[in-house]
């Protein structure tokens, strides 16, 4: 070894020891009581036909799934910045299923700080203009009156950053994710007529920019970024999903409400249940496939058991 | 000071001149949609007292929107208190006055005698030249006209440049901060003192508050700059140039000032000719030794009865004819005549028509059968010679553009069509649920919509270039213009084709095609191309609205959809 450590050698050895004694610590836990890595929970109740009942049901669907993890404790720890990363790309309302649910965002939001996080953000890169699918989406008003700070990505303010993927080797990223303790993915499951469907694999093309040279080979692309942001907490909103014309939608007939969420620490598992859920087969899905292959997680999500619940 | 006199010190004109100045300014900067209001009506108050616009609009037009009305206000204060307006409202007259203020500490004063020059006449020939254009149905003039031209300024000019320097400078600061250090090994504090905490904050303002869209920049700011830059330094050689010689608005409030109720009076017995009050005079409304005075050329500015040393000069309302009689020998003074030949009126407004005939000279000018592929005008715009009676180029609609597409036209639209707004799809595309350019266009040139017209309105078609598209040409999946095309049930679908790789392997491709009795020409599908230099998408004005006869792709006929290619 070299006699004499300069700081930056210093704090990168310290923050891997301290990693590996927290990742002993946590295996220490699973193994004295093994934590669920997926759970769904479903709706069977009455259809909610009004704005309040909605966002009753959404609330308490996003409570429960987080409970059957374990409960967001699990992953929010005392004096966390948190960064909730809703789909916000489209300037569409919430019937029209082009963007995540903004009460499941308000919920997590919610949660988040009532299990000790000292800020939560809120933000995503859209594709429409951002000052209007935050507010069509219904998500910064929702996520604002929970306490969350709603963040408008800044164009200029994304730094290139060397991910080391098979395709992408740098892409800007918006540092102030990267920069948080937590980042929770939220997006919701909908038709994409590339990628065939866009899940949570999919969503990370939110916190990046150039994008659009991902069209050209989605599966590595979003296998690259979705292992450089080795995500720890997913949820995938199917409380109304879009089937067809996505992933902009707009025709409330390509819209089904299903009411349910599925959470978990498994990001290819759960585009695995989400594609189900619209109606494919994992297996048809290019992401899934790649995610499976680098080794993101696996396709066959019920052999994760995944804690099934129903709500009504 | 006698009774019944006007007497104000200059400060308060300077005051109220700077105050209507800054109102222009926010009014610009409050040009300002988001996802669910529009600014009201007031947005565009300047515009509405402009009865240039009225007047020419509703010549070249044949109509007006009822709330140009408004400009009858000014008409009528103009006729009682003469051409108060350009000295004490417009805002470009301020700039002048600024300007002047500016030349006055460079250049020795000595020199200055505002006399009235007879070269002052040339506005109201311009004025003439273009009411004759306007009532052939030109509308060119207002392009000059002084509120016109001040936002046009401000938003394709001014604006860009000082959005540059503030994000230039922070964007360097902040890039440099050690503060945030490698991104790799997360924010690296180096103790609080970093001055990107001073810029950000700053910037951060600007971002939120000032600018409306990141990066905000107009073709043409360059010829924009030239002009403005030459009506400023004109001050150089006499002091509001602009106002006294070319001013078209100037010109008819100056023919509506021909007799005000408020007049300059002079006290013959104490008047010497010294001059002095020449000095300081806004409009050159007076020569000789300073007692002749031409209303039509009078701003307003008071300066004379504020620099005369012996009180000998003031304003004072008319008085009555009964007045007149009740002391005798004291008789309201002549008032100089504006002077017009009939002569030279004929031969400006024959110069007009000139003009006129000049700019229809060009393919754009017959516009009734040559459709500029490019010209993509925003969504409600009227038909283009209709449009044309009716656009000043003065900016609104451009300022609004929440993606920043629509653009001055410089060479697309003609001379005739200079300024006027077209959309540049490389730059921003029409966003789909927004209408705020017909909302904010002060002479309904674009229409006012609601939303669910809009959505009905083509502003082009859509052509994807099987020479640029990257599945066409290098075989690979690609369709992100498909994924952003904003009509519900997407004017681009997709041909699946089955190609073989150099390697021997198959693949499927997504071959985009373009539906043209979808498509709305909004051109984000342009926008968003990987390819930014020469996307593999363009709009071109194909099957506009607008245009009747420039609907060259007829709709499917449903059943009838193998015929008649067979």
């Amino acid at each position: 070894m070299v006699d004499h450590w300069n700081r930056r050698e210093f704090l990168a050895f310290s923050a891997a020891g301290v990693g590996t004694l927290g990742l002993a610590g946590t295996g220490l836990a699973s193994l004295v009581q093994p934590q669920a890595q997926m759970a769904i929970v479903r709706w069977t109740g009455p259809v909610p036909a009004s704005l309040s009942e909605e966002q009753k049901v959404a609330a308490k669907l996003t409570e429960q799934v987080l409970e059957a993890l374990g409960g967001i404790r699990r992953f929010v720890k005392q004096g966390d910045v948190v960064w909730i990363k809703p789909n916000i790309a489209w300037d569409r309302t919430r019937e029209q299923a082009a963007n995540t649910n903004p009460d499941v965002v308000a919920t997590l939001v919610r949660l988040c700080l009532d299990a000790g996080a000292k800020r939560v953000k809120v933000g995503d890169n859209p594709c429409d203009l951002a000052q209007k699918t935050y507010v069509t989406s219904g998500i910064a008003e929702a996520a604002k009156k929970a306490g969350a700070e709603i963040v408008y990505l800044d164009r200029e303010r994304f730094r290139e950053v060397q991910i080391k993927g098979e395709r992408l080797k740098t892409i800007p990223i918006y540092p102030e994710i990267m920069e948080a303790d937590l980042v929770i993915n939220v997006p919701i499951a909908k038709h994409h007529r590339l990628a065939t469907a866009t899940l949570c694999m999919k969503n990370y093309m939110g916190v990046v920019e150039k994008r659009q040279l991902f069209h050209q080979d989605i599966p590595t692309s979003l296998a690259d970024i979705t292992r450089f942001m080795k995500p720890r907490l997913c949820i995938l909103d199917c409380t109304r999903i879009l089937l067809a014309n996505g992933p902009k939608g707009g025709r409330l007939e390509d819209v089904e409400a299903k009411w349910t969420l599925a959470a978990g620490t498994d990001i290819v598992a759960l585009d695995a249940f989400g594609a189900e859920m619209l109606r494919r087969k994992p297996a048809e899905i290019g992401s899934i496939k790649k995610g499976v292959e680098v080794g993101l997680g696996t396709m066959d999500y019920r052999s994760l058991k995944p804690k099934e619940m129903t709500l009504s | 000071m006698r009774a019944g006199s006007v007497g104000l010190p200059r400060w308060v004109r300077r005051v109220v001149q700077v105050a209507f100045l800054l109102l222009f300014l926010w009014l610009v900067l409050a040009t300002w949609a988001t996802a669910e209001t529009m600014p009201g009506t007031w947005v565009k108050a300047f515009f509405l007292a402009d009865p240039l616009l009225l007047v020419l609009t509703g010549l070249a037009a044949r109509a007006v929107p009822l709330v140009l009305l408004w400009s009858l206000v000014t008409v009528v204060v103009t006729v009682i208190l003469g051409r108060i307006f350009c000295g004490w409202i417009c805002p470009l007259g301020t700039v002048h006055s600024l300007a002047g203020w500016a030349f006055d500490k460079v250049q020795s004063r000595a020199k200055r005698h505002d006399a009235y020059s007879p070269w002052q006449k040339a506005k109201y020939y311009v004025l003439a030249g273009g009411l004759a254009m306007a009532l052939f149905g030109g509308h060119w003039i207002t392009i000059f006209d002084p509120l016109v031209l001040l936002y046009r300024t401000a938003t394709t000019a001014i604006l860009p440049a000082l959005q540059y320097a503030v994000e230039q400078t922070a964007h360097s600061i902040f890039q440099a901060d050690p503060h945030l250090g490698p991104v790799a090994l997360g924010p690296v504090q180096l103790g609080p003192w970093h001055l990107s905490r001073l810029s950000e904050p700053v910037y951060q303002f600007f971002r939120d508050h000032v600018f409306a869209i990141p990066k905000q920049a107009f073709l043409g700011a360059g010829l924009v700059w030239l002009v403005f830059g030459l009506m400023v330094a004109a001050n150089g050689y006499r002091r509001r140039f602009w106002c006294r010689y070319l001013c078209p608005l100037g010109a008819m409030l100056g023919l509506l000032a021909r007799w005000p109720l408020l007049r300059r009076r002079v006290n013959q017995e104490g008047c010497n000719q010294c001059g002095l009050c020449l000095t300081a005079c806004h409009g050159a409304s007076s020569d000789g030794g300073g007692q002749a005075w031409r209303p039509s050329e009078c701003l307003m500015c008071l300066n004379c009865s504020q620099t005369c040393a012996r009180g000998s000069c003031s304003f004072g309302w008319v008085s009555l004819p009964g007045k007149w009689t009740s002391q005798p020998g004291k008789k309201e003074p002549a008032l100089a005549p504006v002077g017009l030949s009939r002569r030279g009126l004929l031969w400006s407004g024959l110069g007009g028509l000139v003009g006129l005939a000049a700019l229809r000279a060009t393919p754009q000018g017959r516009a009734k059968d040559y459709y500029p592929p490019r010209l993509i005008r925003p969504p409600g715009a009227r038909p283009e010679p209709e449009f044309l009676a009716r656009c000043t180029g003065c900016g609104m609609c451009m300022k609004i553009c929440p993606t920043g597409g629509l653009q001055p036209a410089i060479t697309e639209a003609g001379l005739e069509g200079i300024f006027t707004p077209r959309l540049v799809p490389l730059i921003g595309h029409c966003d789909y649920n927004c209408t705020a350019c017909g909302h904010v266009c002060p002479t309904e040139a674009i229409r006012p919509l609601e939303v669910e017209e809009k959505h009905q309105i083509k502003i082009g078609l859509a052509a994807f270039d099987p020479t640029r598209c990257i599945p066409y040409v290098y075989g690979r999946n690609c369709i992100v213009c498909e994924e952003h095309c904003p009509v519900p049930d997407k004017a681009i679908y997709c041909v699946e084709q089955e190609v073989k790789l150099r390697n021997g392997q198959t693949r499927t491709l997504l071959l985009p095609r373009v539906d043209p009795d979808k498509c709305i020409g909004c051109g984000v599908c342009e926008h968003v191309c990987p390819l930014d230099d020469q996307p593999g998408i363009r709009v071109l004005s194909t099957n506009e609205t607008r245009h009747d006869r420039h609907q060259p792709i007829p709709p499917e006929v449903p059943g009838q959809e193998d015929l008649p290619y067979g």
